[in-house]
């Protein structure tokens, strides 16, 4: 049987005291202290070597009174020995050895023991020392020798003390009080007993392995001490990624996995004419209003890229140029494409992108910071991260759009199931909105997509389909960081971030 | 976008067919329109649809609604017919509007029976036509009358505000112009539009009483619609004739779905006269290969003639090409691909099997972002907490706050609230920022963040530059600038990079406690112990040691 070192000092110990003893005896000959020898006890119990009887005891104490007399004696053992040593003295001269609230009980015991006389002299009590009172100076009375005993065992059970005298007596003269105690007894079971007759090897108990234990070898002569493994331990908090940016991250992985080349961009301004122009959205679009589109006082204005590229675009917007459209009927005005604006949706980079040159086929995304003009609330945020891309390719369809989208529901949000609704954005057609179904939200709107129009990939330089999709990560990211409150994306709460559980 | 209510049982009785709401859910798909919501009002049924296309307002009520579903359904096919009877109705209209409102167009339904219902669908379409097809009025503005309480002819005229008094809509006194742009709800939502000009525009009839102050209210004592109307005349005034013209096919075409017969108004300009409303089909033509190519469908010609049929064109195949009509209250076909969706669209989309397209490409993360996040890993292995903070702040923030001069940064125009209002230049603020939110989180606190500050370069082609830098931040009562020196002596050392700090005076720093991070004689950062005016500025009552750094500069590609 595994015991550790002060279960075994404990089992030698009783068995010295004759297989069983007090608690408190045990811990004296054990020489541990008194919550070693409880835990090692309580352990032995519960392997079957010792057990432990409690009974209920009524104990007498010395109170402070009685401290202070088994010290300087009592009032009547001090006022005997002055009188013995002077024969007679007046009440003045008691002082010298009684406190003042002493001298008038004293009067009454010194009486009633009948050691000494009492008169009047000039109008002064005296007292004068009698034979017995002499005699009584080498006597010892019950009370006197109570008062040795407590003084010498601190405490003494109520029988014993009753023996020798009233208990009331004592506690009349606050000497003394009675307490309620519990007395703990151990005892060695028969098990217990054979253990400690085959002898118990005694190893060192330690509480740390330290390098000297190890370096020396010293660690083989002793034994570690046990430790709770249950007790309670100080919460840590590890330096952890930002649990959106880990849900970012792996999302973009998995584009990476899915064959995505990322897009970057050196600003988070961008021209009017990347942000809406080149994705073919007329200049007079409900999005391009001041109330929907952040605009800056400064710096206000951009450039515009090469002069071939804008007339173009130009020509695509007023009357479709080569690209088969008539276009949307308009003067196209070169300074409002100048102006500037936090980039309002990753399609922007798409747009630079194509204008770039790409792969053919090729497939791109971006996770990119955008901005746009609402209020901050738990349903909104000012600026967050989208999700978007293309996939470009001559024999490209929307067959492979659906796909495409599909494919997102399911390594994105691991969705079975999902549905296709028509949807208009200025920049694609035919559009089209998925939702997919989120076994704990239900159906969700997973992410747009389109075919590119014609109108903004010809003056692009691009002559085949471009499939442009985005995926609406949002309300996924709550659902997997468990809030309700979109601000906690891009949160200030520490505590939050400290408890966030971790994603992969 | 916009997003209009309509009731399931009137929209089954301009169908002709009872439907369930699952049916209805997806009948609505053919509209271009979600359903948004479903609900119950007094045992009947109601839907909200959340209407996808902003081009076609004639899909933004329960009768173009029901429309698209009978023909999808092919319960009718091809180009929806429409009678036009001319009436001698006219309206003359003044030259002096050309700089202010200058075109007006008009027509009148009669034989009208107008339930609750239909008087609802009749508002609410006119409503949404002007606030998203017409920019909130100010490209079109519609106006409906009784057309029985009126006096024809009509004259739409420029006339000066002093001399403008009438009971607008929803009141029981006269008013003049100038009050009720003042007082009146609309007047106050829509007077911008003609605030300062000299004339203002008004639709008065043969006796000069106001009919209607265009674009912002009508008169409520002259021809408002009721239950009781019969017959509806239309004005729709705005700067694009083609505009107003399309708004005004498709309110009338709407009527017409509940049994209205259309007359035309002759409106007479200075130079020209028109017949409004115009209904003539509109032409295109487009490739059918074009077509079964990029839909990805194995479909016939005639599948395809057939498809568009049910999204009223009228479809005539010659030499593996369509030539079409389609109805006048749509204006949307600029390209062969519009008509693409149409197909699409009446094929339905879920009734197309996805196919993932199979390109041999790879995929690859961009090095540069590959570099932030091993430094991102790096600093978590320091112990640090990775936050993520909002670009947008404001210049109190960035500078007074940081103890420091102010710079040129990037600022908004238009803010929604002036604490977003700039973009930062730096991300200590940030950090500061987020500490000051957490004076009540056990310490010590430790946070970095790789995040972007744009600055202004000149040379660029957004005038602008956003930089990738990492700041971090530790507060504790025992924090030291060693304590940052460490992180940073071992990231130099990680990245392979030499450095030296100079001493600087700087004001977010405690004197002779800052240095300038420099690495190839090029300053890239700055570090310090936080200075005490800073902490008080922003109610942190604990040191903070930190530094930033631009990470560019240390960046090489990946071997």
């Amino acid at each position: 049987m595994e015991l550790s070192y002060h279960e075994k000092l404990a089992l030698i110990a009783l068995k010295e005291l004759n297989g069983k003893a007090k608690f408190e005896e045990l811990v004296e000959r054990s020489k541990l202290d008194q919550v070693a020898v409880m835990r090692a006890v309580l352990w032995l119990q519960s392997k079957g070597l010792t057990k432990l009887h409690e009974r209920e005891k009524r104990v007498v104490k010395l109170t402070e009174i009685g401290e202070k007399y088994s010290k300087i004696g009592l009032p009547e053992r001090r006022a005997l020995k002055l009188l013995v040593e002077k024969g007679k003295a007046s009440l003045d001269d008691l002082k010298d050895v009684l406190s003042e609230d002493e001298i008038k009980p004293i009067i009454g015991v010194l009486r009633k023991e009948g050691w000494a006389n009492i008169r009047k002299e000039e109008g002064k009590l005296i007292l004068e020392v009698t034979e017995k009172g002499r005699k009584a100076l080498g006597e010892e009375r019950p009370i006197d020798k109570v008062l040795q005993i407590l003084a010498d065992k601190e405490e003494v059970e109520v029988d014993e003390i009753e023996r020798l005298i009233s208990l009331n007596e004592l506690k009349r003269r606050k000497i003394a009080e009675e307490e309620q105690k519990s007395e703990r007894e151990v005892e060695l079971t028969e098990e217990g007993l054979k253990l400690v007759e085959k002898g118990l090897e005694l190893k060192e108990e330690v509480s740390y392995l330290t390098p000297e234990l190890i370096t020396s070898g010293k660690w083989r002569e002793v034994e570690f001490k046990r430790y709770n493994i249950k007790a309670p331990v100080k919460v840590i908090y590890p330096g952890k990624k930002q649990p959106y940016r880990a849900f970012l991250d792996k999302i973009r992985r998995k584009l990476i996995e899915m064959g995505f080349i990322e897009m970057t961009v050196d600003s988070l301004i961008e021209t009017q004419f990347w942000n809406f122009d080149a994705l073919f959205q007329p200049q007079n679009h409900p999005a391009r209003d001041w109330t929907d589109t952040y605009q800056l006082k400064y710096p206000k204005y951009g450039m515009l890229p090469n002069e071939k590229l804008v007339e173009k675009v130009k020509a695509s917007h007023e009357s479709g140029w080569i690209t088969g459209s008539r276009g949307w009927g308009y003067k196209w005005d070169p300074r409002l494409a100048m102006q500037l604006m936090p980039r309002a949706h990753g399609t922007a980079l798409s747009a630079r992108q194509l204008a770039k040159g790409t792969q053919i086929p090729g497939k791109y995304f971006a996770i990119q910071r955008v901005f746009r003009p609402d209020v901050l609330d738990r349903t909104h945020l000012i600026e967050f991260n989208q999700v978007e891309g293309f996939v470009i390719g001559e024999d490209l369809n929307f067959k492979h759009l659906l796909g495409i989208l599909k494919r997102f529901a399911v390594e994105v949000a691991g969705a079975k199931k999902v549905k296709f609704l028509p949807d208009y954005y200025p920049f694609t057609e035919p559009s089209v909105q998925m939702s997919a179904y989120h076994k704990e939200l239900g159906w969700v709107e997973f992410g747009g997509a389109g075919v590119f129009r014609e109108e903004m990939t010809k003056p692009l330089g691009i002559d085949v389909p471009v499939i442009a999709w985005g995926i609406g990560i949002d309300r996924l990211a709550m659902f997997k960081l468990g809030i309700d409150d979109i601000r906690y994306l891009f949160s200030y709460d520490l505590r939050w971030l400290r408890e966030a559980k971790i994603l992969w | 976008m916009p997003k209009f209510e309509v009731s399931k049982d009137d929209l089954e009785k301009l169908v002709g067919k009872t439907f369930s709401v699952e049916e209805w859910e997806d009948l609505f798909l053919y509209a271009k329109c979600e359903l948004d919501d479903v609900w119950d009002y007094e045992g009947k049924i109601y839907f909200k649809a959340d209407a996808k296309d902003t081009n076609r307002p004639d899909l933004w009520s329960a009768e173009g609604i029901a429309r698209q579903v009978k023909w999808a359904l092919g319960l009718a096919k091809g180009l929806p017919k429409y009678e036009i009877e001319k009436s001698d109705i006219v309206v003359y209209v003044d030259e002096k509007l050309k700089d202010i409102r200058p075109y007006g167009v008009y027509a009148i339904v009669e034989g009208l029976e107008l339930d609750e219902e239909a008087l609802k669908q009749l508002i609410q379409l006119q409503e949404k036509v002007a606030l998203t097809f017409g920019r909130k009025r100010k490209e079109v503005a519609i106006g409906t009358f009784d057309f029985d309480k009126l006096k024809p002819p009509f004259y739409y005229k420029a006339v000066e505000p002093e001399k403008i008094k009438f009971v607008p809509l929803n009141y029981d006194v006269e008013m003049t112009a100038n009050e009720i742009l003042e007082k009146h709800e609309k007047g106050l939502e829509y007077g911008h539009l003609i605030k300062g000009k000299s004339y203002y525009p008004l639709l008065v009839d043969s006796e000069e009483n106001v009919l209607s102050m265009p674009p912002v209210i009508n008169s409520e004592t002259h021809g408002k619609v009721t239950e009781e109307t019969r017959s509806v005349f239309i004005d729709i005034t705005g700067y694009n004739l083609d505009k107003i013209m399309l708004a005004l096919n498709v309110l009338v075409t709407a009527l017409a779905e509940r049994g209205g017969k259309i007359k035309s108004v002759k409106v007479v300009y200075k130079d020209f006269e028109i017949e409004t409303p115009d209904l003539t089909p509109k032409e295109f033509e487009v490739d059918l290969s074009y077509i079964k190519k990029l839909s990805g469908l194995e479909l016939t010609d005639e599948q395809i003639k057939e498809l568009l049929e049910r999204m009223f064109y009228e479809v005539e195949l010659i030499n593996g090409k369509a030539k079409l009509k389609y109805p006048a209250f749509r204006d949307d076909i600029m390209h062969a691909r519009d008509v693409l969706e149409d197909v699409l669209i009446a094929y339905g989309y879920n009734e197309i099997k996805p196919e993932e397209p199979e390109l041999a490409v790879q995929g690859k993360g961009d090095d540069f972002v590959e570099f932030e996040n091993a430094i991102r890993e790096l600093m978590i292995g320091f112990g640090l907490q990775e936050i993520i903070t909002f670009n947008l702040t404001n210049k109190e923030n960035l500078f007074a706050r940081m103890n420091i001069e102010e710079e040129p940064v990037v600022e908004i125009e238009n803010p929604i609230s002036l604490n977003w209002s700039t973009l930062r230049n730096w991300l200590l603020p940030s950090l500061m920022e987020f500490l000051s939110k957490n004076t009540h989180e056990e310490y010590p606190q430790k946070i970095f963040e790789v995040g972007k500050a744009t600055l202004i370069d000149e040379t660029k082609e957004t005038k602008t530059i956003s930089e990738s830098k990492l700041a971090i931040a530790i507060a504790h009562p025992r924090v030291t600038f060693t304590e940052v020196k460490e992180i940073l002596e071992s990231f130099m050392r990680h990245l392979e990079y030499e450095y030296e700090l100079k001493e600087i005076n700087h004001g977010s720093f405690i004197p002779g406690r800052a240095g300038k991070i420099i690495v190839n004689d090029k300053e890239i950062g700055v570090i310090g112990e936080i200075h005490p005016q800073v902490l008080e500025n922003w109610g942190i009552e604990m040191p903070v040691a930190a530094f930033e750094i631009f990470l560019r500069p240390l960046y090489k590609p990946s071997t």
